[in-house]
């Protein structure tokens, strides 16, 4: 059985809101089922290799992305190739942004990003912070807590990953949250996201076991515990 | 006039808390504040002939504070100090209400107030302190603060704004350096530092939010990291480097829980402060290079003050529940909450442990810090841990990912109570965490059992 090999972007600059938390959830239920798997820290100019599984990129201050928004133009091609042939990509808030068309900073100005996601941001004066509640389609009720001032919004086609039931979103108006192209997901959810939404962890892992070109079924965890934390988040919302 | 309405109004607002009992700190200055916005300026500035003293950062500033509260009691000079964690805007006005005649006359030679980050500027401009000590800056409930380079930039116009001022900065932490990098009309600011430890470390440490040069991105070369981004670091030649302490803590020596050693440039008399942590070690010497450039103090008042000081309410507070030893442990992000780990839970993982975790306004309504802190390092602990607080399950959720067993949940405080008494025998010694408010109410519950807890509050 080859290892899954998960990317985790930048985690010295991009990974401010517990973001640790995703690798973490990712990794320990693969390991719960006896699934190999490793992580491999990219930092800025190192390179991405080829054989990944699956990628996570996570949020940062606006002074982190300048940096990490050049060093995606350099992997742009690569993450996108992986993207486009299915490959499993979670990516939270300033990390979302940065994989769409660009993101129009208060203090930086506008930062290019890959192009990804047809999404562009713009930061807004209002802060958008609170616990959030969202239903998806392909999910469920999923709950996170948000805080950005930069407001996402779609150009041209795109699917987002649900309807805000509580809280904000991508931006104050429309009422939708992230978005999902082929396995990628962009979100706003963080707390850390994945611990209290796991078929959105085991639906990752799944894509990148696909990807990997194994078959090994996926053995059901007691989630008892994340039920209960995340029905507790959802009436916080 | 309307500043005499004004003092009068907090003064009556403070009577009746004090009859009343309820302990907020912030309603008299709320008042004070609408009837004379200026109320603030008006009762601090020229009004302390030996100066005013502002602590900021984010851990560390109650503790830093009372450090130097204590040398200023060593050295007989009298001064006003914002006691009861009331750090923001209306505390301060609470505080000088509190202390200052009809006519808004202070009998202190010495403000010493310990100031909320995200509060600096408006306060600082109108204060104008003497001094201004930095702490450290780390990521910190995000939701109330922002991003810590906009703490940072806030900061730093404001320093600009305040020339005359003195800048007491952690040289260990990037960040609060680079604060002092470059200043202009050769203004220089004072450093603190440590040189070296050799105490037990965090293996998983997820905190280190700035390991790069403030100015140029560029990662900075760290010859040893103590905890987060703290320690000793190198930048590029001829750019932003950490700076030559001024005030240097060596040879730092830790016994158990008991207490920590350290001495000053390798010269001073050794300091033992009763309370272990390396954390502890930064607050007792920026408390000390504090006293050094701004007080008239001889250097055995500062040692001695900082050899008696005990714990500070509720950071490391030892209380007496049911003839069990309580240790409570304030913690309220990922940076604190290692430093606990590091010093307490990685030297006795035989205790029981108890996680309070709210997530109220004042504690941070956003927990997703409990991911980033270093629950790992806890892997082997076997004594048992309870859970509770408004965010009870992602607590339990977060020990559940770092492969702790021993788990138990229960919400309601007094049922927690009941639990930790069931799970302890006389005589144990039981480890509490909790956030900011869960501290609050826990203490007074436990308080009720614990003539000397209770006077504390007085």
């Amino acid at each position: 059985m080859k290892a899954i090999k998960i990317a985790h972007l930048y985690p010295e600059r991009m990974s401010i809101y517990g973001d640790f938390g995703n690798v973490l959830v990712l990794s320990q239920r693969m390991n719960w089922r006896g699934i190999k798997n490793e992580v491999v820290s990219i930092e800025v100019g190192d390179k991405l290799p080829k054989d990944i599984d699956m990628i996570f990129i996570g949020g940062g201050q606006d002074k982190g992305q300048v940096v990490v928004a050049e060093d995606l133009m350099a992997k742009s091609s690569q993450i996108k190739d992986f993207a486009e042939s299915g490959g499993p990509l979670l990516s939270v808030c300033g990390g979302y942004q940065l994989l769409g068309e660009y993101f129009i900073s208060s203090d930086y100005g506008q930062i290019q990003g890959i192009g990804l996601f047809n999404v562009i941001s713009k930061a807004t004066e209002t802060r958008m912070i609170g616990n959030i509640l969202v239903q998806s389609e392909k999910f469920g009720q999923l709950v996170g807590f948000e805080n950005h001032s930069g407001a996402t919004e779609f150009i041209g086609r795109a699917q987002p990953l649900g309807v805000v039931k509580k809280g904000f979103g991508n931006n104050p108006d429309d009422k939708l949250e992230g978005v999902i192209y082929k396995n990628a997901i962009g979100t706003y959810l963080h707390g850390s996201f994945l611990p209290k939404n796991p078929k959105v962890a085991d639906w990752l892992i799944r894509q990148a076991i696909k990807y990997s070109g194994q078959n090994i079924k996926l053995k059901e965890l007691n989630d008892e515990l994340e039920n209960s934390a995340r029905k507790n988040a959802a009436r916080k919302a | 006039m309307r500043s005499l309405l004004a003092i009068i109004a907090a003064k009556v607002a403070l009577k009746t808390n004090r009859i009343t009992g309820s302990g907020g700190t912030a309603l008299p200055g709320m008042l004070a504040q609408k009837l004379d916005k200026d109320i603030l300026r008006k009762l601090v500035l020229k009004n302390f002939p030996k100066g005013i003293i502002v602590v900021t950062g984010t851990n560390g500033k109650t503790t830093t504070s009372r450090f130097i509260a204590n040398i200023l009691e060593e050295a007989g000079i009298s001064y006003v100090h914002n006691r009861a964690g009331s750090n923001m805007e209306r505390g301060l006005i609470s505080t000088m209400a509190e202390n200052t005649n009809l006519y808004g006359r202070v009998d202190a030679d010495v403000a010493l107030f310990e100031v909320d980050e995200a509060f600096m500027p408006k306060v600082c401009r109108a204060i104008e302190p003497d001094t201004i000590v930095v702490t450290n800056l780390f990521r910190d409930q995000l939701d109330r603060y922002g991003e810590l380079d906009k703490i940072a930039r806030s900061f730093r116009n404001l320093f600009e704004d305040l020339p005359n001022t003195k800048l007491v900065l952690n040289a260990d932490d990037p960040l609060v350096a680079s604060l002092g990098y470059e200043l202009e009309n050769e203004r220089k600011a004072t450093y603190f530092g440590v040189g070296d430890y050799n105490g037990p470390k965090i293996t998983n440490d997820h905190t280190a939010d700035s390991i790069f040069d403030p100015f140029t991105q560029q990662k900075l070369h760290y010859t040893d990291r103590y905890f987060g981004h703290i320690g000793r670091y190198r930048g590029k030649r001829g750019g932003f480097t950490r700076p030559k302490p001024d005030f240097q803590a060596n040879n730092v020596r830790q016994k158990g829980i008991e207490n920590i050693k350290f001495d000053v440039n390798k010269t001073s008399k050794a300091i033992k402060l009763e309370m272990p942590g390396l954390f502890n070690v930064y607050n007792a010497i920026a408390a000390y290079s504090v006293a050094k450039i701004c007080l008239d103090t001889e250097e055995n008042n500062i040692i001695s003050a900082l050899n008696e000081s005990s714990a500070v309410f509720g950071r490391s507070e030892q209380l007496n529940y049911l003839n069990r030893e309580v240790v409570m442990l304030l913690i309220k992000n990922p940076t604190g909450l290692n430093q606990i780990i590091q010093t307490y839970l990685l030297k006795e993982k035989d205790r029981l442990l108890v996680f309070v975790i709210n997530d109220n306004f004042a504690d941070g309504r956003d927990i997703s810090w409990l991911w980033d802190a270093a629950f790992e390092d806890l892997k082997g602990y076997r004594g048992k841990i309870l859970v509770g607080g408004t965010r009870a399950y992602d607590m339990a959720l977060r020990l559940k990912y770092a492969g702790l067993k021993g788990v138990s949940i229960e919400s309601d405080e007094n049922s927690l109570l009941k639990m930790i008494e069931k799970n302890s025998t006389r005589r144990s010694k039981i480890f509490i965490l909790p956030t900011y408010t869960a501290m609050l109410s826990m203490r007074s519950k436990i308080a009720a059992n614990d003539d000397k807890a209770k006077e504390f509050w007085q």
